[in-house]
């Protein structure tokens, strides 16, 4: 039987109302290791004004959108969206705030970025307006990249062998199969404005780049604040990022810069990365999803 | 933000992102994708398929003879019927048959709650044509064994429920995936298909409210256990009866097809007025005003409709608001945020201001 019959194909895209409680959550939310724990925390800290400029970003092209299906497509992303970064805002206050972790610095980090360098902009002419609305989807088109392969790694992750707290953990998977699940849509809609081989390179790479050098960043601002940490140093948040990879509980460097080769490929599709009938078997398992929907 | 004015890699991040966003298109191209809004489709069969004679299923296939777009297993198509009325069918014919496209259709007399769709559809006479949506897919098959860790399939059908399991019980046979299922309906001359089903056997097990009683969960469920993936289709009160049955059951995958924008509870008429434009709107007892809005402004930002997502965010201007949502904080309320797919007018007017691009 070819892998085209059983693969449940595109997947018309719904929000999905979830909560989660961690207040009984402990910072070092994987017990089994601490480092790996505050790297995916660093994820928490971007994300929410990160997902908030892509609504944003999205609502803004939907009114030049004419292809009833990627419409369709991209209201289903934007809710989506939408409730990750609600979800994440909320576990900023619930779990890292209330385990006395001043989030400002992180958080003002990604407010300069996702607001003040990528936010909306008084441009002269149309064209202008149009070249930065278009380049701000190129690169949600190059995250997006990336946000498939970290979404697809933590449905498989052995994070329950490393004692992960179950609340954060299905956090993560939740977010991580919608990620899978909605993955055509930004690559779509960059195709859709006419983004071409070498903006969609060149976002790549802006994306993965980008995300790295904060990740290290926000991860040590973390660590910093952590006085269990046995050392606060930036060189060690990378030598546990490598070695988190090796342990598995965190996404290996090899597997994220083969999804950028992936993505450089000409005729790549988003498809390459991710198994969608993974992701929806983890949606009709997740607590929080089921208690949702 | 002075903690980060001075950061390096703040700095050299504002540098990229300020060249990057002068480069690219400066419109959209102007074919951007062959594919368009729908398919004109022809009706070549029409069966009845129960013995009632109240369900028929309809062949649809395009005028020329051409491919159809490929669909998977709990497919739909969106119908747009000859008076303007819209309802989505699932597809329950053969996904490798490219040539046409089958769906089913139960026949809900207005005097007993239907709305008009369903007569008209059975009042559709051969080669009639029909305008569709591509095949869309709100309730997809993760098969065991091809991306689910799960190791059995279980479905639980109501009625004209069935159609969309049809295509997927024939995927798991040709696959030699273990399934079973149970099949409910009122009375056993209601059910659909049930001549298709018989060659399934004892796999299929079929229980009628008149004979039976009403199910209970653990009669849909029966012989479910670790490992199952349950799919259910049919009423909602079925669907909540399963999902709160199965609440504690993390070891067992549930999936149903999802429903959007629920009714109107309660509703009373009112005057919408966008203060953006000066214009009014009349929104009737049973209409969100986002409904409204989205008929003139086809691309105001919305997506959940149900009082969630917060994307259709609106800020009243003047009026008092009836809070329908379950997502905004009593904060945001005070500052007139207000979310028009559930949320109304608590008197006859409401102003509101809200992003139109």
């Amino acid at each position: 039987m070819p892998r085209t019959l059983t693969d449940p194909g595109v997947v018309a895209l719904h929000a999905r109302n979830v909560a989660f409680d961690v207040s009984r959550t402990p910072l070092q939310w994987i017990r089994g290791d601490a480092f790996a724990s505050h790297i995916i925390s660093a994820i928490n800290f971007m994300l929410p004004e990160g997902e908030r400029w892509f609504c944003e970003t999205f609502n803004e092209a939907l009114p030049l959108i004419e292809d009833a299906d990627l419409r369709e497509a991209v209201r289903g992303f934007i809710g989506q969206e939408a409730m990750h970064a609600q979800a994440h805002d909320e576990v900023l206050g619930d779990l890292f705030r209330a385990q006395g972790i001043d989030t400002t610095p992180m958080v003002a980090i990604a407010e300069r970025i996702f607001q003040q360098m990528l936010g909306p902009r008084n441009l002269p002419t149309a064209a202008a307006r149009h070249k930065h609305l278009v380049a701000r989807l190129a690169l949600i088109g190059g995250i997006e990249n990336l946000t498939a392969l970290l979404g697809d790694w933590v449905l498989t992750a052995p994070l329950e062998e490393y004692d992960a707290d179950p609340a954060v953990l299905d956090l993560f998977r939740w977010h991580g199969a919608e990620e899978v699940e909605h993955r055509m849509v930004a690559h779509d809609v960059a195709e859709y404005f006419g983004v071409g081989y070498f903006q969609r390179a060149g976002a790549l790479g802006i994306a993965y780049a980008g995300f790295l050098l904060l990740l290290g960043r926000v991860a040590h601002d973390l660590v910093k604040q952590d006085p269990d940490m046995p050392d606060h140093s930036y060189a060690r948040v990378w030598f546990e990022l490598v070695r988190g990879g090796r342990r598995g509980t965190l996404p290996t460097l090899r597997s994220i810069g083969w999804s950028a080769a992936l993505g450089l490929h000409p005729r790549f599709t988003p498809e390459w990365i991710g198994n969608t009938a993974q992701a929806v078997a983890y949606l009709a398992k997740s607590p929080a999803a089921r208690a949702a929907s | 933000m002075g903690t980060t004015a001075s950061d390096p890699l703040l700095h050299a991040a504002d540098l990229v992102l300020r060249a990057w966003t002068r480069v690219g298109p400066s419109e959209v191209p102007a074919t951007p994708r062959a594919h368009d809004a729908g398919l004109d489709l022809v009706v070549t069969d029409r069966t009845v398929v129960a013995t009632d004679q109240d369900v028929v299923s309809l062949q649809l296939a395009a005028a020329d003879g051409g491919r159809l777009p490929k669909w998977r297993p709990g497919a739909h198509l969106d119908v747009h019927l000859p008076s303007g009325r819209k309802r989505q069918y699932s597809l329950c014919g053969d996904p490798t048959d490219r040539s046409s496209y089958r769906i089913a259709v139960r026949r809900i007399p207005t005097g007993a709650g239907g709305l008009g769709g369903s007569v008209e559809m059975h009042d559709l006479p051969l080669g009639a044509t029909l305008r569709v949506s591509r095949p869309r897919n709100a309730f997809p098959l993760a098969v065991p064994g091809h991306g689910s860790p799960a190791d059995r399939l279980h479905f639980v059908a109501g009625g004209i429920g069935i159609t969309p399991i049809l295509p997927m019980l024939r995927l798991a046979d040709a696959l030699e995936v273990e399934w079973t299922m149970v099949y409910v309906g009122r009375r056993r001359d209601t059910l659909p298909f049930l001549d298709e089903l018989s060659s399934y056997g004892d796999r299929v097990v079929i229980r009628t409210d008149d004979t039976d009683g009403l199910p209970t969960a653990a009669d849909l469920l029966a012989g479910v256990d670790s490992g199952t993936a349950v799919y259910c289709c049919g009423p909602v009160p079925m669907i909540d009866v399963l999902r709160s049955g199965l609440l504690d059951r993390a070891d067992v995958e549930f999936h149903s097809e999802r429903f959007s924008a629920p009714p109107v509870v309660d509703g009373k008429a009112f005057t919408l007025e966008l203060e953006n434009t000066g214009e009014v709107f009349e929104v009737p007892a049973d209409r969100s005003p986002l409904d409204v809005l989205a008929e003139a402004y086809p691309a105001i930002p919305y997506s959940c409709r149900q009082g969630f997502c917060g994307t259709c965010k609106v800020t009243v201007v003047d009026g008092k608001a009836d809070h329908r949502d379950g997502s905004l904080t009593a904060e945001e309320r005070a500052d007139g945020c207000l979310l028009p797919c559930v949320s109304r007018a608590r008197g006859n007017r409401l102003v509101v201001r809200a992003d139109l691009y």
